[in-house]
């Protein structure tokens, strides 16, 4: 008895029991309920029969009834550019903030710390604070805008089908980018300085600096970040909530909003299944690329 | 009491419904209510308890868009309330899967509650299928809000607001002023249940309804409505803001008017510094029906509570206390109650003739798929991508699928 307490404390049992806590936290916590929404999205199922097993299987009517819907083709390519505008405007943004607070320069940490506010907000804050920015007629942008004579008529970033997706896009980039900033700079940071030294001796200039080292050696963090960010506005879900609510008719709605519409507006939980496992095919996708990343980093 | 919901709520991760009874003699209730302490709910628990010390009350808060949520995962893991506010479409949809307790059993047998004082609007509300799901907590339907101010300043009569669709139209042309950022009228045409509540009456006083939308009149008050917003006599934003958020603009001035409901004048009394006055919502032409929407939630009891008596008496009491809720709460009584000395009286005036309008949403167990097919005609037409007729013959084939037809 003794023995077998002693090995759970410090020999192979306790090495055994981690590695079984973390095998389990992976069943309970990812594992199930990626499996369940599997199975939810075969199944007739509404908010009242979520905890039932009156069930009906469907098959892949489910399925054939999302992809169906009128709106299923505008949703999806609005969920393309959501995340392809974001993630472009967010890395380069954050890239090059990143470099630049990499300069040596008075008060360049305590400036770079200043952009971190932007990220420990909670993003429906981060939605409530854009709303009065981007609202049509008071807000602070259409204001800015038209005092420095831009725009002759205040622009309906929210309301105007055309502009409420870009407008979502516009606070989730400025969210996204304190992030990108950080996890670069730390990357800028690894890189040793005698290598740029040596190339600026060998007469490299600094756009020659940039393409020959900084971006090779980043080639792991970029990845990274891209992958994670990719993750990360497929889960932006507050914005929506706060901005636009995916209106008007649909012009700012994106794949993670609607599945929790159809969840939970119209109670069609199966259907908001359907699209959180079409979300999960491109997301499992998105992380071998990370994993990938990763694994080229541990090489190095 | 609060051992056995904690060991309820354990065991519910087994699927294990297990039934309790009330171990001691006082008797507990959980309320959820969407109230904030201090307001109705909290108020009234406080009161009951103080006259009944054998019965406590435990009172939480919900969001108002979660309820319907919380309550389903409440029931599902076996942690329901006994007693809770839900708002009136969801009634059906609650009552249909014999989640709600028949009250009318015990209405018969109450000294208190009489169906017959119930008004028709709430009343219907609650009725499912013979049976009597829950008392309406009050009642609320909207009206037009108007800055008397501004209408004297714009030349207008501040005596004769707009009475049909024509006059309001004409009304906001002159009271929109875009030099100083003052609109016409503000309303709320958002994709969600607020959208749906705001236009139904319209849709209604033109002999529509939920279940026949693909009508000319329809059509019509959607064209009024993209007319306000695309000659900008109201907000482009009215596409996305609530009814609370437009009303705040009718506060601050920058709009004329306003459709919105009772439930605003607390608010409107303490930020609007000027003369604002309520009318009944503008008909068509003369002569027409008049119809308004029907608001505010009502008081159920969930079919599984341990304690169902003293749920009703709780529920009696706060139907007893049904003249006190315009002038405390800013709602108005769902029963034929005098209210003493009202507030305001001109507007409660307004919206006490108003509630004869009011008209149901539905009922039917899945309102949400059929607000939802309206919302989406109504975003559809405003924003121009459909013309009113094709967006309201596509909702109607929705609500048709929905409606089994």
């Amino acid at each position: 008895m003794t023995r077998i307490f002693g090995s759970l404390r410090d020999g192979r049992g306790f090495d055994t029991v981690l590695v079984f806590m973390a095998l389990g936290y992976l069943l309970v916590f990812s594992a199930f309920p990626l499996i369940y929404n599997i199975v939810m999205s075969t199944q007739s199922v509404d908010l009242f029969s979520l905890a039932s097993f009156d069930r009906p299987f469907v098959g892949l009517d489910n399925y054939r009834e999302v992809l169906s819907t009128p709106e299923a083709n505008l949703i999806f390519w609005n969920t393309v550019k959501f995340v392809v505008l974001s993630i472009v405007f967010q890395l380069s943004i954050g890239f090059g903030l990143a470099m630049f607070f990499n300069q040596d320069f008075p008060g360049a940490s305590f400036l770079r710390g200043l952009f971190l506010a932007g990220w420990i907000m909670p993003a429906l804050v981060v939605g409530a604070v854009w709303s009065w920015i981007l609202a049509g007629d008071f807000g602070v942008l259409n204001y800015v805008l038209s005092s420095l004579g831009v725009i002759e008529e205040h622009i309906f970033w929210l309301s105007d089908p055309d502009m409420s997706l870009y407008a979502v896009i516009i606070a989730n980039i400025w969210l996204g980018v304190p992030f990108n900033m950080l996890l670069l700079s730390v990357g800028l940071a690894g890189i040793p300085k005698d290598v740029y030294e040596a190339a600026e001796m060998d007469g490299a200039n600094a756009i020659r600096r940039f393409f020959t080292i900084t971006l090779p050696l980043m080639r792991a963090q970029l990845g990274a970040v891209i992958s994670l960010g990719i993750i990360f506005t497929l889960q932006q879900f507050d914005l929506f909530a706060a901005l636009t609510q995916g209106g008007p008719s649909n012009a700012s709605n994106v794949f993670q909003y609607w599945s929790w519409q159809l969840s939970f507006q119209t109670y069609e939980i199966g259907l908001g299944s359907v699209v959180s496992v079409l979300m999960i095919v491109f997301v499992i996708f998105v992380a071998a690329i990370y994993v990938r990343s990763t694994r080229h980093e541990h090489a190095m | 009491m609060t051992f056995s919901k904690t060991l309820a709520s354990a065991t519910a991760l087994g699927c294990a419904a297990f039934p309790f009874g009330a171990v001691a003699q006082d008797v507990t209730l959980d309320l959820w209510t969407i109230d904030d302490p201090g307001e109705y709910h909290y108020v009234m628990a406080d009161e009951f308890m103080e006259a009944n010390p054998d019965v406590k009350i435990n009172v939480r808060t919900v969001q108002f868009e979660d309820m319907v949520n919380d309550l389903a995962r409440g029931i599902a893991a076996n942690d329901a309330p006994d007693i809770t506010y839900i708002d009136n479409p969801e009634v059906a949809l609650f009552a249909s899967r014999g989640l709600l307790l028949d009250l009318k059993p015990y209405i018969e047998a109450s000294d208190v509650v009489n169906e017959a004082d119930i008004f028709p609007g709430p009343l219907s509300s609650v009725s499912y299928d013979g049976g009597i799901y829950g008392i309406p907590r009050g009642a609320n339907t909207i009206a037009l809000y108007y800055n008397a101010d501004m209408y004297r300043d714009a030349g207008l009569d501040p005596d004769d607001p707009p009475q049909t669709w024509d006059e309001l139209y004409e009304a906001a042309k002159v009271l929109t002023k875009p030099e100083d950022n003052v609109y016409g009228i503000a309303f709320s045409a958002v994709g969600t249940e607020e959208g749906t509540f705001q236009f139904l009456p319209w849709l209604q006083m033109t002999g529509g309804d939920y279940d026949n939308v693909d009508t000319e009149g329809g059509a019509e008050a959607l064209t009024l409505w993209k007319m306000l917003i695309d000659e900008k006599l109201a907000s482009p934003d009215t596409l996305i803001r609530g009814q609370w958020d437009s009303t705040g603009t009718f506060n601050a001035g920058s709009a004329a008017m306003s459709i919105s409901g009772p439930w605003e004048l607390p608010r409107m009394s303490q930020e609007a510094d000027f003369d604002f006055r309520a009318a009944l919502l503008p008909i068509p032409e003369e002569g027409a029906e008049r119809a308004s929407a029907l608001g505010e939630g009502d008081n159920v009891i969930l079919a599984n509570s341990d304690n169902p008596d003293e749920a009703f008496k709780f529920i009696e009491f706060l139907y007893a206390n049904m003249d006190r809720v315009w002038n405390e709460f800013g709602y108005l009584p769902a029963s034929d109650v005098e209210v003493v000395d009202p507030a305001y009286p001109e507007i409660y005036a307004v919206f006490e003739e108003s509630m004869k309008y009011a008209r149901n949403r539905g009922p039917h167990p899945e309102w949400p798929k059929i607000s939802k097919a309206i919302q989406t005609a109504i975003q559809y037409s405003l924003t121009g991508q459909a013309s009113p007729e094709d967006a309201l013959a596509t909702a109607q084939s929705q609500i048709d699928r929905v409606l089994g037809k």
